[in-house]
């Protein structure tokens, strides 16, 4: 849930929060698309393994250049990585139904899972809290799955978690950037 | 590959085969005749020449000839069938149709007209010449199941066209690949029924449908058995293939999430457009097989069972995977220990193990469905996550009025499916739940009401329960009872036989009356009976005080199965004829009274003592005050066997009540009382065991009789549990001491001390010096200790005889009893002086002294001139003595002697030492012939002489010199310089001097007083001349190395010196070499130093 009303939240504190949480999530975000690969059989657990060519269409990537990274405004940075967030947080449930189905033996996986949902969605209420703050229009939240749930192949479930995760991960990895750069201008 | 045929037609096999067999003879035939007919009216260029005819129906035949290109255009023919009804037809084309002729041979006229001419060509047509050929199929339908990879045809026999019953063959071909390689060969048979019919023929691919296309044709062949012509296949049907998948799955490698059985052979493809670099299943790389273009395969054998989340399958190519998933496991084993009981009769529960795990899971698992075929009813099973690896079960409702169930488990995946069934009664599989809210309510002190609780329908049944019924000090009861099924869940019960004022523990179990499971015990539940009346009166005792003038009524408190409840109070009363008397109420931890009674009265009272619980009062206990009188009274001797003593007496059948024994110490004041015991009138012995009988204390056990309520003393036994040695010694004094013998008396030890019956004492007495006893210790054995056992317990006193007059006795005195002997009390005793051999012991040696002084004095005085002469003659000029004369021949030499005579002379710091015959010395020195014997005691001995040695005089050593020079090899005198320090003179051995005498002379050798070698002598003489010039020290230590032990011995090699660390003089034993570098041999002070220590060794 957004933020309680009524208190006034001061911008810099907003931000310093969302910060602190935002590099809390980097810690375990690796460990998730390890833990969720390990489950999916090889190759998907073979060492090492990376398939950067594999993206969601649903799943803005995180990756961005960095003048154009550089050149955003505070509430556009924040909306970019409050909509990824959004999008993060349905296709994390998404992977959870997955994975139930796969592998509904594998308790430590679907907790991490639901427990990544969970902090993506507080990561998402604290960076709306900080665009209204900032006098941004929060954006509405959106279907951003659209029919891909239904008939995706087992086999793209599994490509689908991995990128879910993966990408978890990187947007993680940019939150806590941004978040470090709006830290640096609001909170002295 | 699997062929699906459904036959709608009869088969009939084996009449087509023999149908082509005939038919085969007849076209040969035919073939030969139409050649014949040919040969003789168309030899001719232009003609119509080799009439074929076909049928595709039997009904119309099909006939056509070859002609000349030439002749034919522009030709018209008419053809007539000759001796026939049938019309002649005018045609343009080679061919005609005809009706089916008759079977037998028709003549046919073909005349050709055209410009250049006509011509009549005729042929003989027969129905044997005729073909039979199908008419060319068409498929009617071709579809494709993508997920099971499976084909299906359907075609259109055309059966209304041709006869019944004619077996048709269909062949279908399915070919792959884009260059049409034939994936599969199928051969139908059917026989047509007269009517058109659909066929339907299903073919399963090994590879997957979407990763090539595939293509099907098919033929038939028509064996009608009463056709005589040629029969032939038709034409094959158009090619018909399936198109690829449907858009919408848009997929590249097929088959896509598939779930095979364990075992299973697949194929997997790739359908991309740019080339597949690798591809693997599982963690395995796989061989590609190319299909075309786009489409490669793997081929997977023996697919083992998948992890949870599937086989990954995938196709890399440069710059994606592409993949699918594939779920390999086994199909469901037959549930195992399929059990169906109820707990309620309300609902069924049926419990199963699944066995083998299929390797399926989430919505791949077993699905299990509970049918039961009496009601058609079934159940789902619908699965519990955190129970996944347990047993399964279901619960199924009851059906009011049905008992027998038959239950049907039906367990199914995608790879299989297995079944069990169990036929139950279930009146017979009532497994209760646990009983609960166990309350327990009382009826009276030994019965309870139980009430529990149990859930469930039981009206129709009886239970059986078992209730557990604990006490502490009975233990365990089970009893079992049925009660009454209920409907309502509220069951209670009542449970006699108990024991008032009791803390009972209560739990219970049910089951069915028909035994099937029991249920799991209640909870425990404790409970406390009521109190009863006490069973019985206390057991009571009573006591004389010791002035008579009460009674003291002892009981015993009662046992918890007598009490029946918490005692409160003890009632007494006595009373004789007159009225009863009350003492005031006693209150529990009391269990004694005294009763004011004067024992001189010889009135008898009865006492009675009654105990009181809440409940109520006891049967009064009742006991007499006096005794029954027993003249006749011994005391007794009893020792105990093991804890306890044993008693025996006569049966008497005067005693009617009962035996009491008491006891008590026998060193305790009146009343003697610590215990008792009663003990049935008919018994003949007891034993009392009581926990704090002590070994070696004295009881004394009283046996009582009863009759007439009244007791009599029968028996005073005194005794022992175990008797131990006396713990004291007797004390003893000697009464009276004669010359000869010793009257010993002593006194009784006391009871307490004496720790068992007293068996009798051992004396013993030794003649000893006073303090030198060795009696103690040593009773027996000893030949001069002598011994008396005193067996006579009353005796107190004992004479001992035969003793010798003032002479020192050891006396000991010890007790014993069966325990063993206790200690010993010892005296020493002086026996008196015997008068008569005192005076001879004094006479005599007087009576010898007086005679041997009369005999001396006449002897002495009859001899006294010898004797004057002898010792004591006329003194002679002391020159001329012969005394003295002796003794100067005998002591020549000694410089005692000789140096009595001589002045004393100073001495010097020259020393000149002299070398002379020690002989007399040796003799006379002979503590210093040790060779270890050099300690500074004997050295301050020998000091006075070698004093003597130094106060020389040098006029008379010369002359010694002289003398020693010549009796002694290679001795010599020494001149040894030395300062005043070195005054201290090492005492001299004679005889080491003489062993140094031989080596002296070639200077110092520190251990050469050990036994020399002739060698060495040898050598050492060689070097006499520069040795006897003096001791140099230095020059032999330099070769010295101070720790080393060896340097000496390498001088004397043959010696047997010890070694020692330094060299050591040898009467000092100090040090020669100081330690370390304080004094080194080789620093020119060491000359001095060694001069100093040895200038007694070279002194010859």
């Amino acid at each position: 849930a957004p933020f309680v009303l009524g208190a006034p939240v001061s911008l810099a504190d907003s931000i310093n929060r969302t910060y602190n949480l935002a590099l809390y999530m980097q810690k375990n975000s690796s460990v998730l698309v390890q833990t969720y690969l390990q489950y999916q059989g090889s190759p998907f657990s073979d060492p090492g393994f990376s398939a950067p060519e594999i993206q969601l269409s649903s799943l803005a990537p995180a990756a961005v250049p960095f003048t154009l990274w550089r050149s955003l405004g505070d509430g556009e940075r924040l909306v970019q990585v409050h909509r990824a967030f959004s999008a993060l947080a349905q296709h994390l449930q998404l992977v959870s139904d997955d994975q139930a189905d796969l592998n509904p033996g594998s308790s430590v996986l679907l907790s991490q899972l639901a427990a990544a949902r969970l902090r993506a969605q507080g990561l998402m209420s604290n960076i709306a809290c900080a665009i209204t703050v900032l006098g941004v229009s929060v954006p509405p939240e959106m279907d951003t799955l659209g029919p891909a749930p239904f008939g995706a192949s087992v086999f793209q479930r599994k490509c689908r978690g991995y990128v879910v995760t993966r990408e978890y991960g990187h947007w993680t990895d940019r939150a806590v950037r941004d978040l470090a750069l709006l830290k640096a201008k609001y909170v002295a | 590959m699997e062929v699906y045929f459904y036959l709608r037609l009869l088969s009939k096999m084996g009449e087509n085969k023999r149908m082509k067999n005939s038919s085969k003879f007849q076209w040969l035939s035919s073939v030969i005749f139409l050649y014949l007919v040919n040969q003789a009216h168309g030899q001719k260029r232009g003609v119509p020449h080799d009439l074929k005819c076909i049928t595709h129906n039997l009904k119309e035949w099909d006939c056509s000839w070859e002609a000349s290109s030439r002749i034919n255009h522009g030709t018209t023919y008419e053809i007539c069938i000759i001796n026939s009804s049938y019309p002649c037809i005018q045609t343009e084309k080679t061919r005609f149709e005809i009706p089916a002729l008759s079977l037998a041979d028709h003549e046919i006229k073909i005349s050709s007209m055209h410009a250049s001419g006509n011509s009549v060509t005729k042929f003989i047509l027969n129905e044997r010449s005729v073909s039979l050929v199908p008419a060319m199929l068409q498929i009617f339908n071709l579809t494709a199941d993508f997920s099971t990879s499976t084909l299906h045809l359907k075609w259109n026999d055309n059966g209304s066209v041709l006869p019944r019953h004619s077996n048709v063959t269909w062949e279908i071909v399915v070919l792959y690949k884009e260059d049409m390689e034939v994936a599969t060969i199928a051969t139908l048979n059917t026989t047509l029924i007269g009517k058109d019919s659909l066929h339907h023929w299903s073919w399963t691919s090994h590879i997957p449908l979407e990763c090539t296309p595939h293509y099907v044709k098919i033929r038939c062949y028509i064996d009608e058995l009463h056709f005589s012509g040629q029969k032939e296949w038709s034409e094959w049907s158009p090619l018909r293939n399936i198109s690829g998948p449907p858009i919408k799955e848009n997929y590249e490698v097929f088959p896509q999430d598939k779930v095979v059985p364990v075992g299973s052979n697949m194929t997997f493809c790739c359908v991309v457009e740019e080339p597949v670099l690798t591809a693997q299943f599982g963690s395995e790389r796989c061989s590609l097989i190319r299909l075309d273009n786009k489409s490669v395969a793997i081929e997977i054998n023996n697919i083992a069972v998948s992890p949870s989340s599937g086989t990954n399958v995938v196709f890399t190519t440069k710059s994606y995977m592409y993949g699918t998933v594939v779920f390999a496991g086994y199909p469901p084993d037959i549930p195992r220990k399929l059990n169906c009981e109820t707990r309620d009769l309300k609902e069924i529960i049926c419990s199963w193990n699944p066995g083998r795990p299929t390797g399926l899971v989430g919505p791949r698992d077993t699905n299990y469905i509970l049918y039961e075929r009496f009601s058609g009813r079934n159940v789902t099973y619908s699965r519990d996550e955190e129970h996944m690896n347990e047993n399964h079960q279901l619960i199924f409702q009851m059906i009011a009025g049905q008992e027998i169930y038959n239950f049907t488990l039906k367990a199914s995946n995608p790879v299989g499916r297995s079944e069990a069934v169990i036929l139950v009664d279930i009146t017979q599989r009532v497994y209760p739940h646990t009983p609960s809210k166990l309350i327990v309510s009382d009826i009276d002190p030994t019965a309870i009401i139980l009430h529990w609780h149990l859930s469930g329908n039981f009206a129709n049944i009886n239970l059986l329960c078992e209730i557990e019924i604990n006490t502490p000090y009975s233990g365990q009861e089970l009893r079992n009872i049925t009660v009454k099924g209920l409907e309502t869940s509220s069951y209670r019960v009542s449970v006699d036989k108990l024991m008032p004022y009791t803390m009972y523990t209560f739990r219970i179990r049910c089951s069915s009356e028909n035994f099937w499971k029991w249920s799991k015990w209640s909870n425990e539940k404790q409970y406390l009976t009521m109190e009863g009346i006490p069973s019985k009166g206390p057991d009571i005792w009573r006591e004389w005080s010791a002035d008579g003038k009460s009674v003291i009524i002892y009981w015993k408190p009662l046992s918890i199965n007598e009490a029946n409840g918490k005692i409160l109070s003890y009632d007494i009363s006595y009373w004789s004829e007159e009225e009863k008397q009350y003492l005031p109420e006693i209150p529990d931890p009391q269990h004694r009274a005294e009763i004011q009674l004067d024992r001189n009265d010889y009135n008898d009272y009865i006492i009675s003592v009654v105990a009181r619980n809440s409940a109520g009062s006891s049967p009064p206990s009742k006991i007499t005050s006096m005794e029954i009188p027993n003249e006749d009274l011994k005391v007794e001797q009893i020792v105990g066997v093991g804890n306890g003593i044993l008693f025996h007496w006569n049966y008497d059948p005067n005693m009617t009540c009962d035996y009491v024994i008491k006891w008590c110490n026998s060193t305790q004041s009146e009343p003697c009382l610590i215990d008792w015991k009663k003990f049935p009138a008919n018994s003949t012995g007891a034993l009392i065991e009581y926990d704090n009988f002590r070994s070696g204390t004295r009881y004394n056990f009283f046996l009582y009789g009863c009759k007439n309520q009244k007791y009599q003393l029968l028996r005073s036994v005194v005794g022992y549990t175990e008797e131990l040695a006396p713990s004291v010694a007797p004390n003893f004094t000697v009464e009276d001491t004669s010359a000869d013998s010793i009257l010993v008396k002593w006194e009784d030890i006391p009871v307490e001390d004496l720790r068992g019956f007293l068996r009798g004492y051992l004396f013993y007495f030794e003649k000893g010096e006073k303090g030198t006893s060795k009696i103690q210790g040593l009773e027996s054995g000893r030949s001069d200790v002598k011994v008396k056992n005193i067996t006579d317990i009353t005796q107190k006193t004992l004479r001992i005889v035969d003793l010798q007059g003032k002479t020192g006795y050891h006396l000991l005195l010890q007790a014993y009893t069966d325990g063993g002997i206790g200690p010993g009390k010892a005296m020493y005793v002086v026996t008196k002086e015997n008068s008569e051999g005192l005076i001879i012991a004094i006479l005599i040696p007087v009576a010898v002294a007086v005679f041997v002084g009369v005999v001396t004095s006449i002897l002495c005085y009859r001899k006294r001139e010898w004797i004057k002469e002898t010792f004591y003659p006329d003194i002679p000029n002391p020159e001329n003595s012969k005394a003295l004369q002796f003794h100067k021949s005998i002591c020549e030499g000694s410089s005692t002697l000789k140096t009595l005579e001589m002045n004393p002379c100073t001495p010097n710091n020259v020393e000149v030492v002299e070398t002379r015959s020690a002989a007399p010395k040796i003799e006379e020195d002979t503590e210093i012939k040790s060779p270890v014997a050099d300690g500074p005691e004997e050295g301050s001995d020998a000091e006075p002489e070698n004093h003597v040695v130094v106060s020389y005089c040098p006029p008379i050593i010369e002359e010694e010199i002289a003398s020693a020079g010549g009796e002694e090899a290679g001795g010599s005198s020494q001149v040894i310089y030395i300062d005043i320090q070195s005054m201290y003179q090492p005492q001299a051995k004679p005889e080491e001097e003489l062993e140094n005498n031989s080596v002296g002379g070639a200077g110092y050798k520190p251990q050469m007083h050990l036994p020399v070698t002739s060698a060495v002598e040898d050598m050492i003489a060689a070097d006499g001349l520069e040795k006897a010039a003096g001791y140099r020290p230095q020059t032999h230590v330099t070769a010295w190395t101070l720790d080393s032990p060896d340097s000496p011995r390498s001088i004397d090699s043959n010696s047997e010196t010890v070694s020692f660390g330094s060299p050591c003089s040898v009467n000092s034993r100090q040090f020669l070499i100081p330690p370390k570098d304080e004094e080194s041999p080789k620093s020119s002070n060491g000359g001095w130093s060694f001069t100093h220590f040895f200038q007694n060794k070279p002194n010859d």
